[in-house]
C-alpha cells in the first residue's frame, strides 16, 4: 500500500531560492512554462570474470537540466558547474526558445505529498563494496558448481542512488531519491565440437540490499548455468509461422515491444504510431489487458515521482482488448488536451524528458500454464528471451528467443536454439488465444532505450498461448 | 586549468594517496541540436559537459572511480576512492598501463573550427531543408518522427604516472530526417543523416531529406512473403551493422576466453577471399580517427581478415599481455567507465562490383533496408534478425516487404559473401559496401 511521505526535512539539492532565480530566468524572454531539474546520481559497480573480481569502480555524477517551454516549442540546456553564475547562463540559453522579453512574476513552490512504492532504507551508496564483490564470488561459485560443462562465468552488480528534484512554474516542487541495484550472471557451457551454448540471469529492483538474502546470488549463478547447459546440443529452431507458448515473467518483453512504445504519446501527438486515432477500438484478443504501473512495489521500473514531477501511476493502457489510454508526459498531454500519467522520464540531467513505460505488465487469465501447453498439438516453448526492438510505424516487433523448445502433442520435448520472433503489434496481440492463471514479473532486469535515453522498466506476463506467429530460425 | 593538467594533477594525487599506477582520462564536450517540426523550432539544445575517470593500480589490483567535480576536493575524493576500491578487487597480474614503445601518438583526426561557429539559425536553416525536401520528395510523406541539424565538439586529455600523455579533440556535424509516409492506413518510417568531421563534407540537407523520404515511400504496401532459402543482399548501412557484429567475434579478451566462434580459427580461412575486415585508427577523414586509443596507444591499420583469410583480433594493453599479443590501439574510452575493447574505423574494403549489378544477379531472393533487434551471437554464432526491405525478381527490385526475419551461421555467413560492392562510403565509423550472402533463410508466412 502506498504510503504518504513525510515533508522532505533533508537540505535540497540545491537552495531554493537559487531554484526559484533559475525559473524566473528561464522565463524572462516570454516562455509559458519553466522546469528545473536536479540529479545527484552515486553510483557503485563491480565485475567479475575468469573467475575474479576484475575491478570495483565508483563515481558521483551532479547536475542541472533546465527546460523552458513556450507552445509546442522546447529550450533545453544542462550544467554540471553547479556555480550560480554558470546556472543562470545555462537558465538564459533555455529561455532563448522564446523572443520576446517579458517581466516574469514570482514563482511559489510547494513541496508535491509523495506516495513512497520503494522504500530503501539504506542507501545503497552507503553499503559496503565488500558485500557487493561478495555477491559476485558467491554467484561464480555456484554457477561453477552447477555443471562442469560451464566454463566461462561473467558476473556484474551495479547500483545507483539517485535523487532528484523537480520544481516548476506551475508551483511544483518534488524531491526523491531512487535507489536502483541489479546483480547479473552470463555464463558460457562448452559441449562437444566447439559448440558453445549461454545463459543468463539476474533480477534486482528499488530494493534495500537484503533483498540478496531471499534472490540469492547462489540462485542466479544457478540458473544462468542451467540455461548454458540445457541448450547444449540443441537443434535449430524451425522457420515460419507457428503456434508458440511464452513462458511467465521476462517474455513480457511482448508487449512492451508490440504495443507499449506505440502507445507512447509523442508518437501519438505525431500521428507516427499505428496506434494513433485508435482509441476504444478493438487492437488485441478478449484475453488482452495491458497496464503500465509505476506503483509496483520496489519495482524496478517504479516512480514515486516522474522526471517532470509527477505522482507514478498504475494505468490500464488496453483493456479486454480495447484500446484505453496512452502514456503521457507533461508538454505531449498539454498539447493534446489531456493530463499527465505520470510518465515523463529521462536519462539524467543531460536529456529532456520523454514519454515512457514504467513497468508493463498483462492482467492474469485463468488457464493453468500445464493446460495451455498440453493443448498445443505442435509449437515452441520459449522459456528465456533475449532483448527486443520494435518499428512503431509498421508495428513490426521483434524478439530474441534464448531458451525455447519443441512442444509435441501437448509435451515439451528437445530443446532449439537461434529462435526469434517477429510480428506485427496489433496482429499479434489478436492471435492470443490462451493466458494463464501464473501473473508473474521479470527479475529485474530490465533496460528501455529511447532516442539515446536508457531508463530502467520492468515487465511481467503470465503463461501465454499465440498462434500464428512467424518463427526465425534456420531449421526446416 | 588545461584538462591536461587536471588529469596530470590527478594521477599525482593517486600516487599520493598510494597508487602504484595511475591514469586519468578526461573529457570535455559542447553539444548543439535544433529538432524542427513543420518547418518551425520544436527543440533547442545547448549544453557543455565534462568529466575525469581515475584508473588506478596498485599491488596489482584495479580501481577505478569518476565524478564532474574538477575542483582540487573533488580531485582528492577521486584519489582516495579509486586506491580504496582497488584494495577490494582480485590480485591480476595483467593488469598494468601501456608504457614505453605501445604509447605515442599518429596524426590526429580532422578538427573543423567551422564547426565550431555553426549558429543556431545555421542549423534550423539546415533541418528545415531536409524537412522540405522530404515533403516535396513523395506526396504520401506527410509526417515527421524528427528532422533535426546539430554539432558536438568535444576535447580530450589523457596522462598516466607511465608516461602517457597527449591531448585530442574531435568536431562533428549532423543533419538527420525521418519521415513516415502513409497510405492506404499503413506508416512506414526511414531515416537517413550525415555525420562528418568537416562542416564542407557534410551532404546537403535537401539530400538527406529527400532520401529519407524515398526509403520511407518505398517501404508503402509491405507484406510478408513464404518463408524460403535465397540469396540476400544487405545495402551498406546493413552490411555495416552485420560486420559490426563480426567485430565482437574478434574481441582479443571474447577469444582469449575461447567465447567466440572465430576464437580458434586465426590463420585460417573464415570468409569468402572477397572479405577484406579493416580496423583503422588513422584513417584519412574517419568518423573515429584518432591520434591515440582510449589508453594512449598509438592509432594503427589492422587487418582483422584479408582476401578471407582471419589475420588478427583486436586488443588493448591489459588483454594483449594476457593472451602474450601486442594491443592493436583498440582500447575504447569515456570518463566514466574503465577502457574496454572496441573498433575505430572498422569496415570492409570495396570490392568490384557495382550494387545494382549484385542484385542484378539475383533472380529471387531480398533486398535488405531496415533491420530490427541486436542479431549476432558471437559467443554461439547463430544469426537471427528482424528484416523490412524488397523482394527482388528477376534481377529488379519488384515490392516491399516486412515482417520477416533473417538466420544463418555467422561463420557460413562471411563464407557465404559471394558479392561484395563498390559502394563504400564512410558514413560513420563502421562501414560497408553492400554484399551478397549466397543463401540465408527468409522466414515469413
Amino acid at each position: 500500500m502506498p504510503r504518504r511521505s513525510k515533508e522532505a526535512s533533508h537540505a535540497p539539492l540545491l537552495p531554493l531560492p537559487l531554484v526559484e532565480k533559475l525559473l524566473s530566468t528561464a522565463m524572462s524572454r516570454g516562455a509559458d512554462f519553466a522546469e528545473v531539474y536536479v540529479e545527484r546520481n552515486t553510483s557503485t559497480a563491480a565485475s567479475l570474470d575468469e573467475g575474479r573480481i576484475k575491478s570495483a569502480q565508483s563515481g558521483s555524477v551532479t547536475g542541472v537540466g533546465i527546460r523552458a517551454i513556450r507552445g509546442a516549442q522546447v529550450g533545453y540546456a544542462y550544467s554540471d558547474d553547479l556555480d550560480e553564475p554558470a546556472l543562470l547562463r545555462t537558465a538564459q540559453t533555455a529561455a532563448l526558445i522564446a523572443d520576446g522579453n517579458r517581466e516574469p512574476g514570482p514563482v511559489n513552490m510547494s513541496r508535491t505529498p509523495l506516495p513512497t512504492y520503494y522504500q530503501v532504507r539504506t542507501p545503497l551508496a552507503s553499503v559496503d563494496v565488500a558485500r557487493k564483490i561478495e555477491l559476485l564470488q558467491k554467484a561464480d561459485g555456484a554457477a561453477r558448481a552447477y555443471d562442469k560443462r560451464v566454463k566461462q562465468v561473467m558476473g556484474g552488480y551495479a547500483d545507483q542512488t539517485r535523487e532528484i528534484l523537480v520544481a516548476n512554474t506551475l508551483g511544483h516542487l518534488a524531491e526523491d531519491r531512487q535507489d536502483l541495484c541489479r546483480l547479473s550472471v552470463q555464463c558460457v557451457a562448452f559441449g562437444k565440437k566447439g559448440e558453445r551454448r549461454t545463459g543468463f540471469y539476474g533480477g534486482g529492483g528499488r530494493v534495500d540490499f537484503r533483498f540478496f538474502e531471499d534472490f540469492s546470488p547462489e540462485q542466479v549463478g544457478r540458473e544462468a548455468a542451467r540455461q548454458a547447459v540445457a541448450t547444449l546440443g540443441a537443434v535449430p529452431a524451425p522457420a515460419g509461422p507457428q503456434t508458440v507458448v511464452l513462458a511467465p515473467g521476462w517474455s513480457g518483453i511482448l508487449l512492451h515491444e508490440a504495443v507499449g512504445h506505440g502507445l507512447e504519446a509523442d508518437f501519438i501527438r505525431k500521428g507516427t504510431s499505428l496506434f494513433a486515432g485508435k482509441l476504444g477500438q478493438k487492437v488485441a484478443s478478449d484475453l488482452v489487458t495491458v497496464i503500465d504501473d509505476g506503483t509496483v512495489a520496489g519495482g524496478r521500473g517504479s516512480i514515486n515521482v516522474d522526471d517532470e514531477g509527477n505522482p507514478g501511476e498504475r494505468k490500464v493502457l488496453i483493456e479486454n482488448g480495447v484500446l484505453k489510454g496512452y502514456l503521457y508526459d507533461h508538454l505531449n498531454a498539454k498539447l493534446t488536451g489531456q493530463r499527465s500519467t505520470g510518465s515523463g522520464r529521462r536519462q539524467s540531467f543531460r536529456h529532456a524528458p520523454l514519454p515512457r513505460m514504467t513497468n508493463t505488465y498483462l492482467a492474469p487469465g485463468d488457464q493453468t500454464p500445464e493446460e495451455i501447453i498440453g493443448k498445443v498439438d505442435r509449437g515452441l516453448y520459449c522459456r528465456q528471451f533475449g532483448g527486443g526492438q520494435v518499428d512503431i510505424s509498421n508495428g513490426n516487433f521483434v524478439f530474441e528467443i534464448s531458451e525455447a523448445y519443441l512442444i509435441e502433442k501437448g509435451e515439451i520435448t528437445k530443446p532449439v536454439k537461434g529462435a526469434m520472433l517477429i510480428g506485427v503489434g496489433p496482429e499479434a496481440l489478436k492471435n492470443v488465444s490462451a493466458v494463464g492463471s501464473d501473473a508473474s514479473h521479470d527479475p529485474g532486469l530490465g533496460t528501455c532505450g529511447k532516442d539515446g535515453q536508457a531508463v530502467p522498466v520492468g515487465v511481467g506476463l503470465p503463461t501465454v498461448r499465440i498462434d500464428n506467429i512467424t518463427v526465425g530460425g534456420t531449421g526446416a | 586549468m588545461s584538462l591536461l593538467d587536471t588529469c596530470e594533477q590527478l594521477v599525482k594525487l593517486a600516487r599520493k594517496a598510494g597508487a602504484a599506477e595511475a591514469e586519468a582520462y578526461a573529457e570535455r564536450t559542447r553539444d548543439a541540436s535544433v529538432r524542427v517540426r513543420d518547418g518551425e523550432v520544436e527543440q533547442l539544445e545547448q549544453a557543455s559537459s565534462k568529466g575525469i575517470g581515475l584508473r588506478v593500480i596498485t599491488g596489482q589490483r584495479l580501481g577505478f572511480s569518476y565524478g564532474t567535480d574538477l575542483s582540487k576536493e573533488g580531485l582528492k575524493e577521486l584519489a582516495a576512492k579509486a586506491v580504496a576500491l582497488a584494495k577490494g578487487a582480485a590480485k591480476d597480474p595483467a593488469n598494468g598501463l601501456p608504457h614505453g614503445k605501445d604509447l605515442g601518438a599518429a596524426p590526429a583526426g580532422d578538427y573543423d573550427p567551422a564547426i565550431e561557429e555553426i549558429s543556431p539559425e545555421w542549423k534550423l536553416q539546415a533541418a528545415r531543408e531536409a524537412e522540405k525536401a522530404a515533403r516535396a520528395e513523395d506526396p504520401r510523406v506527410r509526417k515527421f518522427d524528427s528532422t533535426g541539424a546539430g554539432d558536438y565538439l568535444a576535447q580530450s586529455a589523457i596522462f598516466s604516472s607511465r608516461g602517457a600523455s597527449g591531448e585530442s579533440r574531435a568536431s562533428y556535424v549532423y543533419v538527420y530526417c525521418s519521415p513516415v509516409a502513409e497510405a492506404d492506413g499503413q506508416l512506414q518510417t526511414a531515416s537517413w543523416s550525415d555525420t562528418r568531421r568537416k562542416l564542407s563534407r557534410l551532404q546537403p540537407p535537401e539530400e538527406v531529406g529527400r532520401t529519407a523520404a524515398r526509403r520511407a515511400a518505398r517501404m508503402l504496401g509491405a507484406r510478408k512473403p513464404k518463408t524460403q532459402r535465397v540469396p540476400v543482399v544487405f545495402e551498406p548501412q546493413l552490411a555495416a551493422g552485420f560486420i559490426g557484429g563480426i567485430s565482437s567475434a574478434v574481441n582479443g579478451l571474447l577469444v582469449h576466453k575461447k567465447s567466440s566462434f572465430l576464437a580458434s580459427l586465426l590463420g585460417k580461412r573464415v570468409a569468402s577471399a572477397q572479405v577484406t575486415l579493416v580496423d583503422d585508427g588513422t584513417l584519412e577523414h574517419g568518423i573515429a580517427t584518432r591520434p591515440y586509443d582510449g589508453e594512449g596507444v598509438a592509432s594503427r591499420r589492422t587487418a582483422v581478415i584479408e582476401n578471407g583469410i582471419l589475420r588478427s583480433f583486436l586488443y588493448d594493453a591489459t588483454t594483449a599481455r594476457k593472451a602474450k599479443a601486442q594491443s592493436t590501439s583498440s582500447a575504447s574510452r569515456a570518463w566514466a567507465s574503465l577502457p574496454s575493447i572496441g573498433t575505430s574505423n572498422f569496415y570492409l574494403q570495396a570490392g568490384k562490383q557495382k550494387p545494382e549489378e549484385i542484385v542484378k544477379g539475383v533472380k529471387s531472393g531480398l533486398y535488405v533496408t531496415a533491420m530490427l533487434g541486436s542479431g549476432a551471437d558471437v559467443v554461439t554464432g547463430d544469426y537471427s534478425r528482424g528484416a523490412n526491405g524488397i523482394w527482388i525478381e528477376n534481377g529488379e527490385l519488384a515490392w516491399p516487404v516486412q515482417e520477416v526475419t533473417v538466420s544463418g551461421n555467422l561463420l557460413q555467413m562471411l563464407q557465404g559473401i559471394d558479392a561484395v560492392g563498390t559502394d563504400l562510403d564512410f558514413r560513420s565509423s563502421t562501414a560497408a559496401p553492400t554484399i551478397r550472402f549466397a543463401e540465408l533463410v527468409v522466414s515469413g508466412a
